[in-house]
């Protein structure tokens, strides 16, 4: 059915939300409270439209389209209220910006560009209330920041429904906290800083690190466990260092993981960072290794797709055995993101049929006499004695290695991995050319 | 000592906790019972209470903090409430409340509370919670010296 | 002038008891509620023209229809959470005549279809609920509550902790489930209140106090008292520069300024009307002067651009200052706000720090804008009622007595 939003006809289904039709079809409303993945809590009162009919300006979050729904967003009476609450909410909200961490991506920041820009009224003290107070679990809370939107306080209620988070108080000395002597302890406790629309909620991990305007950002996918979280890496290059990933953020993906992302997975950003500094091998030299027997190769099932098919190729030409062993842990996966079985791509091993027996692989193990690790875990770290010990690697190599090959990480080598679900998805490098080469590029010049 | 409902609270338990659709609803009443024997409510109170009603700590603690007359803090002093809304401020509230400041406050810990709904007996205030109308800095001193 | 409908037994000493309540009346009207049917229960109350008690006004028996009309298992919450400054009318009920109360539960229940009714009355009342739980373990034992009855209904009483907040229907549900007093969001449609997702009627003290008479004396002989569109009597509250505050039950349509005279003494101290707060401190305030011809019932104080709310004239005499009066009302206001919506929060705090400036006699222009400019963010855009009638409040006292605020400024 169709509905008008300003003048402009909208397709929709009966009985939507009516911020929902409006944020799928990209129309600016302003809001806090409203979350897609959350639900609405109309305390904020930002996304109030006027409704032909309706003698009261009506919050959209609580709005059900019906046919024939004709809806203002522009009107002076509307743009007036917008201008009046976020004036109410910028009331005693603290002069932080200039070390706030939100500055860039902050809601308030933005609506008073677009609403604001008034001269201010405030001629009376502002409400105190606590300012970097470690909840725990890498997030910092500011009191006087927060907006009580509540997003937080039902995020921990209702989505890991570990309840740590909620309001204390009563009218303008309401403020969000944990009780005292606890802390905030879950696996997904630092989405809240990521669902805050303004700086009450930080990160610790980014602290006072970078200003978001000098970042820039790729779509990619977490490779910390089997579920796929669709993430943003977030990036820059400064003049007198390599490019530094300096953050994941969720993005958004309805059939995965929504909004969210464990935390496990959120700082395993910083893997992507190290790289392998020591002196790498030449490939002709590995040339000269492959004419031995008894060759064996065991590859990362974190791989991509193309990384995958590149190594089965190379394994066929030089009669290689190949294998991928799963990262599995029992004790890692729970009910909602996270996977027992650790790895990226295990999904794409078994489609190329790469031999993963435990059992086979010790077996040819015992008789190999050159080993060549294509980033695995367990040979990283595991030495090996009476081998001769080929690494290719994303980052440093604690065991002993005949040759070492440098290979660029997920950050910086686009491809494709699918997910416990058999769901396929593509990510993408950073825009910076690495220079570390890929694997595809250094087995190509063997094939 | 971790802890516990006495007796007399716990028979009262049994009467009530089977008289709502849901233990949530037990919250209130049992802050109460923690509050009157404890003279104020513990934190160990109020796990036992999150235990009971089978909700976060959290959602007990934020609960508690809501209501004006829950006290988290141990009492120094028994505890003087003065009324302090219009139609008590229109019949001398402020003299009373000064009264009890400059003479009882070393005695009493004197707070000033919204209409108690006694707005016909003003000026007025509590002593333990039970009204005391139609005060005279007279009549103050008649009662606290008595009490 | 004074009418004793509700107030009938509260000077009969040991009014409260079941003897004495026995003798004076007391459940008497449960023999005629039980040759009903619900519905005719329902439609007698319509008839009657009952309007809730509580401040809103709102007719009894269209919102008793509504929670019948709905499925499931229905329960009924009596609204003792009286927190509006210059109320004290409930709890007359309550300490001297709960039986009454208990009698009207048992209609309200029967008439709906519930068999479970709460109580919900505020924290400080607890001498008063003492009273009113001694009068529910006697009619337990008398076998009028509880299940050896010829209709079960079951009575708890669920005591508040100081939040005036709760007084709000929806807060008082949300409270009565365990949560904080925060009011829900409205609905589009009209529906029923729900305690714990089922049908639920909240009613007044009063307006269920009122229904024993109603059943047994028939809606007309309801409607024989107060106006048409007014029937009945309220229990008016008046209390502040007055000579003989208390409660007394009057008709609806008397004149006001009668009523203070006959039944209030008069302005204390033989001094002269300034102004009086007609309905507990969220009705908007009146000059003496407008109050010639107004009468206490809904229609003539709404024209007058107040309201009736909960009958309890706050009287003002000349020697009061408009602005420590309106300072008083915004600090109670402030302490009161839940926190949930974005307007009330910051605006009945940025407002009683603003009242401050004219205390001290510090202010200026702007801050008298931001009286105003804050009143009307606050009005038609929050959650609940409270918002909106803070910014009556306000509008009220800027309308009527602009001069002591001008006073004030530099």
């Amino acid at each position: 059915m169709k509905i008008m939003i300003d003048n402009t006809p909208i397709e929709c289904e009966e009985d939507e939300l009516l911020i929902d039709v409006m944020l799928d079809n990209n129309i600016h409303i302003p809001h806090f409270c409203y979350h897609q993945d959350l639900g609405a809590d109309g305390n904020c009162r930002m996304c109030m439209v006027e409704i032909k009919g309706q003698k009261r300006p009506q919050i959209a979050c609580d709005t059900l389209v019906k046919e024939n729904l004709e809806v203002s967003t522009k009107s002076e009476n509307i743009t007036e209220i917008k201008r009046s609450i976020l004036e109410l909410e910028l009331l005693n909200h603290p002069v932080d910006c200039p070390i706030c961490d939100q500055a860039g991506e902050c809601k308030l920041q933005d609506y008073y560009m677009d609403y604001g820009l008034y001269e201010s009224h405030l001629s009376t003290p502002k409400t105190k209330k606590g300012k970097h107070i470690d909840l725990g679990s890498n997030v910092i809370l500011d009191q006087e920041r927060c907006v009580l939107c509540t997003r937080c306080t039902r995020f921990t209620s209702d989505i890991t429904k570990t309840g740590e988070l909620g309001i204390i108080g009563r009218g303008d000395s309401a403020r969000v906290a944990v009780a005292p002597g606890r802390e905030l302890n879950n696996p997904y406790a630092m989405n809240v800083v990521e669902l805050c629309p303004v700086g009450a909620l930080t990160s610790k991990d980014f602290r006072f690190k970078q200003r978001v305007w000098f970042l820039d950002s790729t779509e990619s996918i977490c490779h910390g466990c089997s579920r796929g979280c669709n993430i943003h890496i977030d990036y820059n290059e400064t003049k007198y260092t390599n490019e530094k990933i300096h953050r994941f953020r969720a993005r958004r993906n309805t059939q995965i993981n929504q909004s969210f992302l464990c935390d496990y997975g959120r700082l395993s950003y910083k893997v992507l960072n190290e790289s392998f500094s020591g002196t790498v091998s030449e490939i002709k030299e590995l040339k000269a290794l492959l004419i031995m027997e008894n060759k064996l190769a065991l590859v990362s099932p974190s791989m991509s797709l193309q990384q995958l098919q590149s190594v089965k190729e190379f394994s066929q030409t030089y009669d290689i055995d190949l294998f991928s062993l799963a990262y599995m842990d029992e004790s890692f996966g729970d009910d909602w993101l996270k996977t027992n079985d650790l790895s990226a791509n295990f999904r794409g091993v078994k489609e190329l049929n790469i031999n993963s027996s435990k059992e086979a692989f010790d077996t040819s193990l015992e008789n190999a006499e050159l080993v060549i690790n294509f980033d695995h875990d367990l040979l990283k770290h595991q030495e090996l004695h009476n081998k001769r010990v080929v690494q290719f690697t994303t980052s440093n190599c604690d065991t002993h290695y005949e040759l070492i090959f440098a290979i660029a990480n997920f950050a910086h080598d686009s491809g494709t991995i699918i997910n416990c679900d058999g769901i396929r998805q593509d990510f993408y490098a950073t825009k910076y050319k690495s220079e570390t080469p890929t694997l595809v590029e250094l087995l190509g010049a063997l094939v | 000592m971790s802890f516990s409902f006495n007796q007399d609270n716990t028979m009262k338990i049994d009467l009530i906790k089977d008289r709502y659709p849901e233990k949530k609803a037990l919250i209130l009443p049992l802050l109460w019972l923690a509050q009157k024997q404890e003279s104020y409510i513990r934190e160990d109170a109020m796990q036992y209470i999150s235990e009971f009603t089978q909700m976060p700590y959290m959602h007990v603690y934020s609960v508690a903090t809501f209501y004006t007359m829950f006290r988290l803090q141990k009492p120094e002093k028994r505890v003087i409430e003065v009324c302090r809304t219009l139609s008590c401020e229109l019949n001398g509230s402020e003299e009373i409340k000064k009264h009890l400041e400059s003479q009882y406050s070393d005695a009493f810990e004197i707070i000033e509370v919204e209409c108690m709904g006694a707005c016909s007996g003003a000026p007025m205030c509590t002593l333990d919670g039970k009204y005391l109308e139609n005060l005279t800095p007279g009549k103050i001193d008649e009662v606290l010296d008595a009490n | 002038m004074q009418t004793k409908i509700v107030s009938k037994n509260f000077d009969i000493p040991l009014s409260h008891t079941m003897d004495v309540a026995l003798k004076n009346g007391r459940y008497t009207s449960l023999d005629r509620l039980f040759t009903y049917k619900p519905q005719q229960v329902i439609d007698t109350i319509k008839a009657s023209g009952l309007r809730g008690k509580g401040g809103s006004g709102a007719y009894a028996g269209n919102k008793w229809q509504l929670a019948s009309d709905h499925h499931g298992i229905k329960y009924v919450v009596v609204n003792a959470d009286e927190s509006e400054p210059g109320t004290f009318k409930d709890r007359q009920i309550i300490s001297h005549d709960p039986h009454l109360l208990i009698e009207g539960i048992i209609a309200a229940c029967y008439a709906i279809g519930s068999n479970t009714a709460y109580i919900y009355v505020r924290g400080e009342y607890e001498a008063f609920s003492d009273i009113l739980q001694s009068a529910i373990e006697e009619a337990y034992e008398k076998k009028i509550l509880g299940s050896e009855t010829k209709y079960l209904v079951d009575i708890t009483i669920h005591r508040g902790a100081g939040a005036y907040i709760c007084g709000e229907k929806s807060a008082l549900l949300e409270s009565l489930e365990g949560n904080r007093g925060h009011p829900r969001l409205k609905p589009h449609s009209l529906q029923p209140e729900f305690y714990f997702g089922q049908p639920t009627l909240v009613t007044n003290v009063e307006t269920i106090a009122s229904v024993p008479f109603i059943i047994e004396n028939g809606a007309d002989a309801y409607r024989a008292y107060g106006t048409d569109a007014s029937p009945g009597t309220l229990l008016f509250s008046i209390s502040g520069n007055i000579t003989n505050p208390g409660v007394y039950e009057a008709e609806f349509g008397v004149n006001m300024l009668e009523y203070i005279e006959t039944m209030g003494g008069g302005v204390k101290n033989g001094k002269k009307l300034k102004a009086v707060i007609p309905g507990g401190a969220s009705t908007p305030v009146l000059p003496a002067s407008m109050l010639k011809d107004a009468t206490l019932d809904y229609e003539s104080l709404k024209s007058l651009g107040s309201a009736l709310g909960t009958g309890g004239m706050i009287i003002l005499d000349e020697d009061v200052s408009m602005v420590k009066a309106l300072k008083n009302l915004l600090r109670f206001y402030h302490h009161e706000s839940c926190g949930q919506c974005t307007p009330c929060r910051e605006g009945t705090s940025w407002v009683d720090k603003t009242l401050d400036k004219f205390i001290t006699k510090t202010a200026t222009q702007e801050d008298l804008n931001i009286l105003r400019s804050v009143s009307q963010s606050m009005n038609g855009k929050t959650i609940c009622v409270f918002a909106p009638a803070v910014s009556a409040v306000i509008d009220g006292f800027l309308k009527h007595f602009e001069s002591e605020f001008l006073e004030c400024m530099v």
